[in-house]
């Protein structure tokens, strides 16, 4: 008798998916989440002044494009970034690391503010014609996010 | 001879399996003191540029003042002067820093008036706030704004340069910072600058021009008068050059 035992590893290869590209995205949603807190905090007369190095962070601030209707641009970005957080968080937990649900809402935020972030970083360099460092450091987080967010479109298509 | 392989194999196995759920649970340790560190970097940050910066002290609203006569009115009240001190005549300005006809006078015509009436010795000039916070809500800010740069012999400079920056600045919700980068551009020492403009400093004195303009019946900006020291000042009916140059002629006849 030979109990020769099937191997079990799963067959799912959403299933062998690290969960790393999750915790990249949950850091740095919690970066991007800091840099809308503080545009947001200075758009809304928290603080004084914003520290700014590299370009004109009040020209690009004070445009009307920092704003959409009644709403602060980083106000937009503080929800997003929270959102992925979340999102990110939960994704790393056992239960909800094979989940397609936390997998396509994490390609979808992430495609939504990469693409948002592009036409924001378009405005600066074409229409407003100043750049605002964090504005630029929040595309950049929002860019590699965007790329962690990648391996997902395999879990998505994972047989889970 | 199968039996123990097989049992050998699942022990291995287990090992295996269980050093990867202790690699697992330490790469979610690692990754929650990430988190965590992240965490505590930004709420410091943040915390520390709203504590630090935060304008709420600065007052930006007239404040209440005693003023039971006009004598302590006409004492509390203090315009910034210019020019030569012992002129026979003086120009009196009401201007609010926040008002576009304060700004067109101060970039158009406030050059020649400086030129020919003031810096030839003609006239002195007084500028007096009046900052209409009801529709201006920045102007009593920059009323104070000018007045912190004047510690700084600055007071003439910070004035032309909020007028010039007045489409920028009025834009803001809070143009604080915006103050203070000015008052830097100019070569202001910035601690000195910020907190004057996070004080009550000046607020009593620019609330008291304010109340001088009501009683002498100003009810906007710009609003100019020409005085010689004899009897009520002139009221101008517009702020076009001629008007001032007529008027102080008109005050060195009397």
């Amino acid at each position: 008798m030979t109990a020769v035992e099937a191997p079990s590893p799963s067959d799912s290869r959403a299933a062998e998916a690290s969960p790393g590209s999750r915790m990249i995205v949950a850091v740095l949603a919690l970066v991007g989440f800091f840099i809308s807190l503080y545009l947001l905090a200075y758009s809304v007369g928290l603080t004084g002044t914003l520290m700014c190095g590299v370009g004109d962070c009040s020209a690009v601030q004070s445009s009307e494009y920092a704003r959409l209707g009644p709403l602060p641009v980083s106000a937009l970005g503080v929800v997003g970034y929270a959102v992925l957080f979340l999102l990110g968080l939960m994704g790393v937990q056992p239960r909800y690391r094979d989940s397609r649900l936390v997998a396509g809402l994490l390609l979808v935020g992430a495609s939504m503010g990469f693409l948002y972030s592009a036409y924001l970083t378009y405005l600066e360099a074409a229409v407003i014609g100043e750049w605002c460092q964090w504005c630029v450091l929040s595309a950049i987080v929002m860019t590699l996010i965007f790329l962690a967010c990648l391996p997902e479109v395999r879990r998505i298509g994972g047989r889970t | 001879m199968t039996w123990s392989w097989h049992v050998s194999r699942t022990n291995r196995e287990k090992k295996k399996s269980g050093r990867a759920v202790g690699a697992r649970s330490s790469g979610m340790t690692r990754f929650y003191v990430v988190l965590g560190v992240v965490a505590l970097v930004g709420v410091a940050a943040v915390g520390y540029s709203v504590s630090s910066k935060a304008m709420g002290t600065a007052v930006a609203e007239p404040v209440d003042l005693d003023i039971p006569d006009l004598g302590t009115l006409v004492s509390l009240a203090k315009g910034v002067e210019r020019g030569n001190p012992d002129a026979p005549v003086t120009i009196l300005e009401f201007a609010d820093y926040q008002c576009p006809a304060c700004g067109q006078y101060a970039m158009m015509i406030k050059p020649q008036v400086d030129l020919q009436l003031v810096e030839s010795g003609r006239a002195k000039y007084v500028f007096y706030d009046f900052p209409l916070v009801q529709s201006h809500p920045g102007a009593f800010l920059a009323a104070r704004a000018a007045r912190c740069a004047g510690e700084q012999d600055a007071y003439w400079t910070y004035h032309d340069e909020l007028f010039r920056q007045q489409n920028r600045w009025t834009a803001e919700r809070s143009p604080a910072g915006l103050f203070v980068d000015y008052a830097v551009s100019l070569g202001l020492d910035e601690d000195e600058f910020g907190s004057c403009l996070r004080s009550d400093r000046y607020a009593d004195v620019i609330t008291a021009n304010l109340e001088l303009g009501r009683q002498l019946g100003v009810s906007g900006t710009p609003t100019f008068m020409v005085s010689s020291g004899q009897g009520m000042a002139t009221r101008l009916p517009d702020w076009y050059f001629d008007s001032f140059e007529s008027a102080v002629a008109e005050a060195e006849g009397r």
